[in-house]
């Protein structure tokens, strides 16, 4: 099956977004570090379930994000630990602190699981989110490749900058440095570096729907986009504040 | 990165319309209300907003501007889940243009602020 046509679509949908989408579905599919394919695509069908999930809208509502107990609306393949992190990322993220990504390490998710499974997360809601903006349904998730994790882990990550060991600035070297150029990075860009290829699929992700991370200092028009820096800039400012984003 | 740009193309912006202010976000910008309103729909996740205001994006600005701007409203959705979920302070708190921005909108409201506020 090819995914991501976009035949029914009333508007044309540039190549480079096609193309990307479907790059990201093949390796959403196929085993990750610390994920299999079907762990992974079940972390995809989370995230879906995670929009229609009542525990989670209630829990948003509420003062504190632990003030009661619930359950979640879910598929029923990954563990309460893996599937509780899927729905706060996608419903309430805002609110995830230091001591709940501690809390999870302590019941078994460990932080190297814990990013790939918000590198899937980030990236599927991302697609969906586009699909939902223009109208579209959503795209069939993509049937799990077998094979097993390989537990990569690079060497340099170090703690000290977020809730997960990050690479440091000037670690994007060796089999990482293709991550960025020499020490020239940023703590949004490192934040999934734990897992060197989580960061990668959504580089490739965010280069179709945003910018290539090459064209960032450029402040005017890009050649292949339709709006101005600015009107890109108003669309992701206002996307951010409602979402509450100091960052 | 939006009073950057602005500065880059000499335009007179009004950083209100990034706190959801129409008439703001039509300041300097091309189509910035209807853009404004689109990314508000996305963020807000309200179907019946979000159809009006992509019509009215698609009526005023073409097929091409809605779909980048779904692209942007959309990495946009992401980029917040990342910084979050990882914890990221920002880079340079003491950045002039950056610490301005954060004080005109009154960014340290958000939850997720203590993880650079706590770090300096």
């Amino acid at each position: 099956m090819t995914y991501f046509e976009y035949k029914d679509c009333p508007v044309t949908i540039r190549e480079d977004i096609k193309q990307a989408h479907r790059q990201y579905w093949d390796k959403l599919a196929a085993p990750g570090c610390w994920w299999t394919g079907i762990e992974r695509a079940a972390i995809a069908q989370e995230v879906r379930n995670a929009n229609t999930c009542q525990y989670c809208a209630d829990r948003k509502q509420s003062l504190s994000p632990y003030q009661f107990e619930g359950q979640h609306h879910s598929s029923g393949v990954l563990g309460k630990i893996a599937l509780d992190a899927v729905h706060r990322i996608t419903t309430d993220q805002a609110r995830i602190t230091q001591d709940y990504v501690n809390n999870n390490t302590n019941s078994g998710l460990s932080n190297e699981a814990y990013v790939e499974l918000a590198g899937v997360v980030v990236n599927v809601f991302s697609i969906d989110e586009f699909n939902r903006a223009l109208g579209l349904d959503l795209e069939p998730l993509p049937e799990p490749v077998p094979g097993e994790p390989s537990h990569y882990r690079p060497a340099q990550a170090v703690s000290g900058t977020g809730f997960v060991p990050m690479i440091p600035p000037d670690g994007a070297t060796g089999a990482e440095s293709d991550l960025w150029s020499k020490e020239r990075t940023g703590n949004v860009l490192r934040a999934l570096s734990l897992v060197p290829d989580a960061l990668r699929e959504w580089l490739e992700v965010f280069a179709a729907q945003y910018l290539p991370i090459a064209g960032m200092t450029n402040m005017f028009k890009h050649e292949d986009r339709a709006i101005n820096r600015m009107q890109m800039e108003l669309v992701a400012s206002r996307v951010s504040a409602l979402n509450q984003c100091f960052y | 990165m939006l009073r950057a740009s602005a500065l880059t193309n000499k335009t007179q912006i009004d950083l209100a319309g990034v706190n959801g202010d129409e008439s703001a976000a039509g300041t300097g910008v091309e189509f910035g209300t209807q853009l404004m309103k689109f990314a508000e729909s996305v963020a807000i996740r309200d179907e019946s907003a979000l159809k009006a205001a992509r019509d009215e994006l698609l009526q005023v600005a073409g097929e091409a501007v809605l779909v980048d701007a779904a692209g942007v409203a959309a990495n946009f959705q992401r980029m917040v889940r990342i910084a979050d979920s990882m914890g990221i302070p920002v880079d340079d708190l003491e950045e002039r243009m950056g610490k301005q921005v954060r004080e005109e909108l009154n960014l340290e409201r958000f939850p997720s602020a203590h993880n650079s506020l706590s770090m300096g």
